[in-house]
């Protein structure tokens, strides 16, 4: 029998009884060829490979990172719930000791959920990784974390709920937004100004092939986790940068997931996008799974490989053009931008955001007023109206909190609550573990 | 009336059975140098004075393909393997005859590339050439398209005796699974099918007429006919016939946990609403994860004759036997001591019970009383978590559906049955352990032969269809038709079961449409380019296992 080298859980939920709509990506066949795939390899065979079931994650789970308008149970079914408790097993069973490495094949994905949440935008709901890291800060005292965002698309929701906080980084390797769905995750996003440098992005030119992406994460994603110095490191691992998925332009293959993961070693993965669900998920997921393991996976390959490796092999070009980005990039995290020293603590900043969901159609509007703090995260205010909800607001008191921003936020909770001006208010006391909504 | 017999590592039992009830049974020593002998003996024992025409059957439970497997007492396979790409096949390498040949089938069951055709030439000529008789051809996903593993057999086939084909095996997925089954199916199908055929003959010549059924591992029978094809699927079959015999001889229809606890183990199954429980994927021989359907059972080092010890202050119970209880005549103290010791039971030479526990005791400053008693605790914790992970393990499964994972349903035993041995002297520990009631079946000492003997026929296939392929199969019952666009997973349903029916009465086996169950069913929309492109249609149903009639 094959013996993994990483104790390894995996918690495959494929919801095969649930879909956005009939034809729509997102749909209960998904996973089907996958599992057919893993099952056929023996994959659930290999000695320290476990399976395991998701937990359910509840409404506090979610409270506790999003502020969902009008709450919770409008804007999520059991899948989501189903799914991100799928990622708070991952992490359970890694913090727990039961396994060295887990990964979460689950769907829905949430990395385009947003801190604010009125319905689906880009097949998501809730924040899946977000999700099961505040799990993690609130019940394991994990401080520091990284997610590395390994999907085509960029990781708005994630880089959105992260943006103010110094003690998560986010890494989106992504096709560039000028060229793809949702248009953001240029390089000059780089986080919010309590927490400069935290987000890092790393946008990629169409056509890109496994040398690009894995010359981004050599001289790019590695060099700066070992900087940064995380307790875990999360992938969140969408499958359509693969040369045949549909919906995108790029060009990677199962082996250069396969070989990703393997030089990322991420703790935790949870499965994002892909929907090249033939061609591409069986087989990237089987490299994936056999990389973390730690069992050899050279063998890993699309049947059509030997006919397209031409096809997509790297152009020079675009080789040169992710060799100069690495400058950017590697700036933004080791010298950010000057930006906090123009404002003195206890200022707010404030962000303007349009957001529109494209799935449910939703528009929506939010200003976004952070406190300037050199302690801690600082105080978020966030007031948002929609197509769908009238104005409301949400007030965060981060994870660490100094007393000056806990006070503020108190108060500012208590002030929000007599001006009768919002349809809902949610607050959110990370000090206190306080989820509230009135 | 009918005949269960189990030819087990140490003794063979015999049953004869009517609508009454047990007729008669007899019990004598397995002689693994002459089975056919022991077989002959206990058949002749059973059926003294009786009308031999009236026996309607005769299954017999063995363990010769499981024996021949671990003792390694197997014919050369020379082992056609294609995997295309994936994990290193070679990690699945069985017996020296193995021949990797390029060829590759993907998930749909497309083939991307041709078998190699010169290099299977050679692999057949090779295994000429060493004097291979038999054979095993296996693919990836074959079950989703067996053409090149027909394409291999077909190499073969002039000098070759007997040919397992993987997908023959189980509609299930898993390839090393079914390269470890094809290879223990023809490694000991010449040993099985002599074996067999001399059993055969020899009731025959008996004067018994009725067929002759072998007990397999998910506590079904197969006809011999079949045997003679897939003797693989009778190894491991000695747990279920015991299982079996409590299915008949109890009215079990709660969630409960079955005890047989015997000199060296204690196997112990678990019973959902009634049924006994299936094995997910199959059952493990010898370390190699097989294909071949299993009831869930789960086998310990506890038993009367385990050794009792102390190591560093920490008293054992097994799991080694050397040799019976000192009450039996044996050298070291065992369970059964500690027990007669306590007066629980009242066994053999209760003194010497007494003798050898004081003796151990007095070693570790501790009184016989005291060891005894630490030493039942232990077997029976022992037992009581085997028991609990087995059942954490049941309720942990994973499901693949919201609803299923939301409204499952989560076993909690409210009964216990306990057989072998040394079961009545545990009843008052179990039920104070367990808390739960507990109940020892009458006739427990043969059960294993009355559940062979009443064991039914059981048989599973899977079926799969793709409409925008247009075709349907069940591979391992060799079915393979043309569909149409419009065709339904209500029908596959309907098909699956007829299919399975028509295949039971090729082999002779005793069943009808009613007795299948669809156990799996479940179509998917195929989509491309946002268009469905047709549907995914699975279907797997069963004979599930269970007994011709209650004895309770």
């Amino acid at each position: 029998m094959i013996q993994a080298k990483n104790k390894m859980g995996l918690i495959f939920f494929p919801a095969y009884d649930w879909a956005i709509e009939d034809t729509h990506p997102e749909r209960e066949e998904r996973l089907l060829y996958t599992q057919d795939q893993l099952r056929e390899e023996g994959v659930f065979d290999i000695e320290g490979v476990l399976e395991f079931k998701p937990d359910v994650a509840t409404e506090l789970d979610v409270m506790r990172t999003h502020f969902c308008f009008p709450d919770v149970a409008s804007v999520t079914t059991e899948s989501h719930m189903i799914s991100a408790g799928g990622a708070i097993r991952a992490a359970r069973l890694v913090l727990d000791g039961e396994v060295k490495k887990s990964f979460a094949l689950v769907r829905p994905p949430g990395h385009h959920a947003m801190k604010a949440v009125h319905g689906n935008r880009g097949f998501c709901n809730i924040n899946n990784e977000a999700i099961m890291i505040e799990y993690m800060r609130d019940n394991y005292g994990i401080k520091r974390v990284a997610i590395v965002d390994t999907d085509c698309h960029h990781g708005d929701g994630t880089q959105d709920i992260y943006w103010n906080d110094p003690n998560v980084l986010f890494i989106s390797i992504h096709q560039d937004g000028r060229t793809l769905y949702p248009g953001s995750g240029h390089t000059t996003e780089a986080g919010g100004p309590n927490a400069r440098g935290r987000t890092i992005n790393i946008p990629l030119p169409p056509g890109t092939s496994d040398d690009g992406f894995l010359y981004a994460i050599d001289h790019m994603v590695l060099p700066i986790l070992k900087d940064f110095g995380p307790e875990i490191v999360v992938n969140s691992a969408g499958q359509d940068n693969h040369y045949s998925d549909p919906i995108t332009n790029m060009n990677f293959t199962a082996q250069g997931y396969a070989i990703l993961n393997d030089r990322l070693s991420p703790d935790i993965a949870v499965l994002e996008g892909g929907y090249s669900i033939q061609g591409a998920l069986p087989y990237v997921n089987l490299g994936i799974v056999l990389a973390m393991a730690g069992v050899d996976y050279s063998g890993v390959r699309e049947p059509n490989f030997d006919e397209i490796a031409d096809e997509i092999r790297q152009e020079r070009n675009i080789t040169a053009y992710i060799e100069r980005l690495t400058e950017v990039v590697l700036g933004n995290y080791f010298k950010p931008a000057e930006g906090r020293e123009l404002l003195y603590p206890g200022d707010y900043v404030t962000r303007k955001k349009n957001i529109y969901y494209d799935t449910d159609g939703i528009q929506e509007s939010q200003v976004e007023s952070l406190m300037r703090c050199n302690d801690c995260g600082g105080l978020l205010v966030l007031e948002s109206v929609s197509s769908v909800n009238p104005l409301c607001l949400g007030i965060e008191i981060p994870v660490g909190a100094c007393p000056n921003c806990r006070d503020e936020g108190l108060k500012y909770f208590e002030r929000a609550r007599k001006q009768k001006k919002y349809a809902v208010i949610h607050f959110i006391n990370r000090v206190n573990k306080e989820y509230v909504r009135v | 009336m009918y005949i269960g017999l189990d030819v087990g590592g140490t003794h063979t039992d015999a049953v004869l059975l009517d609508r009454g009830g047990v007729v008669s049974t007899c019990k004598t020593d397995t002689e693994h140098s002459n089975l056919l002998g022991s077989i002959d003996r206990a058949l002749r024992e059973v059926t003294r004075g009786i009308d031999l025409g009236s026996i309607v059957s005769v299954n017999l439970s063995t363990t010769l393909s499981t024996n021949a497997i671990v003792e390694g007492n197997v014919e050369p396979v020379g082992l056609l393997v294609s995997s295309g790409p994936g994990i290193d096949p070679e990690n699945f390498r069985a017996g020296r005859h193995f021949y990797l040949l390029e060829g590759s089938i993907d998930h749909r069951g497309s083939v991307v590339r041709d078998i190699d055709e010169k290099a299977l030439a050679a692999a057949a000529e090779g295994c000429r050439k060493k004097g291979v008789k038999v054979f095993a051809a296996v693919t990836k996903f074959s079950t989703r398209n067996p053409d090149q593993e027909l394409s291999m057999a077909g190499a073969v086939s002039g000098f070759s005796d007997f040919t397992t084909l993987g997908h023959r095996l189980s509609g299930q997925l898993s390839f090393p699974r079914r390269v470890a089954s094809a290879y223990f199916n023809s490694a000991v199908w010449r040993t099985f099918s002599d074996f067999a055929g001399a059993v055969q003959k020899s009731v025959a010549a008996m004067g018994i007429g009725a067929p002759l059924n072998i007990l397999k591992a998910d506590g079904g029978t197969m006809p011999l006919s079949r045997a003679a094809d897939y003797p693989v699927e009778s190894i491991l079959s000695g747990p279920a016939a015991s299982i079996m015999g409590i299915v008949s001889l109890c009215h079990v229809t709660e969630d409960s946990i079955i005890l047989d606890i015997g000199g060296t183990t204690t196997d112990i199954a678990i019973f959902a609403s009634g049924a006994p429980l299936i094995e997910r994927e199959g059952i493990t021989m010898g370390g190699f994860p097989t294909l071949v359907r299993s009831l869930k059972t789960r086998s310990i080092g506890i038993g009367g004759d385990s050794v009792v010890a102390v190591k560093k202050g920490k008293v054992s119970v097994g799991p080694e036997r050397r040799g019976p209880s000192m009450a039996d005549g044996g050298k070291q103290p065992t369970l059964i001591d500690a027990l007669n010791v306590r007066g629980i039971i009242s066994y053999g030479n209760g003194a010497r019970s007494v003798q050898g526990m004081t003796a151990l005791a007095s070693k570790h400053d501790m009184t016989p009383e005291e060891l005894s008693s630490t030493a039942i605790e232990c077997a029976l914790n022992a037992i009581k978590n085997t028991v609990e992970e087995m059942i954490y393990e049941i309720n942990e499964k994973p499901v693949y559906t919201i609803h299923e994972l939301l409204e499952g349903k989560r076993i909690v035993p409210e009964k216990l049955y306990v057989m072998g041995g040394p079961a009545a002297a545990f009843v008052e520990l179990l039920s104070d352990r367990f808390k739960i009631e507990v109940t020892v079946p009458k006739n427990f000492e043969v059960a294993n032969a009355i559940g062979a003997g009443l064991a039914r026929n059981t048989m599973e296939a899977e079926l799969f269809a793709d409409t925008s392929r247009g075709v349907l199969s069940v591979p391992n019952i060799q079915v393979s038709e043309r569909i149409d666009a419009r065709y339904t997973v209500e029908r596959a349903e309907a098909d699956a079961v007829r299919y399975l029916a028509a295949y039971m009465k090729t082999i002779g086996a005793a069943v009808d449409e009613g007795g299948i169950d669809v156990v799996e069913s479940s179509a998917f929309n195929m989509v491309q380019g946002w268009h469905t492109a047709g549907r995914d249609i699975r279907v797997k149903c069963q004979i599930r296992p269970g007994v011709i009639m209650d004895l309770y």
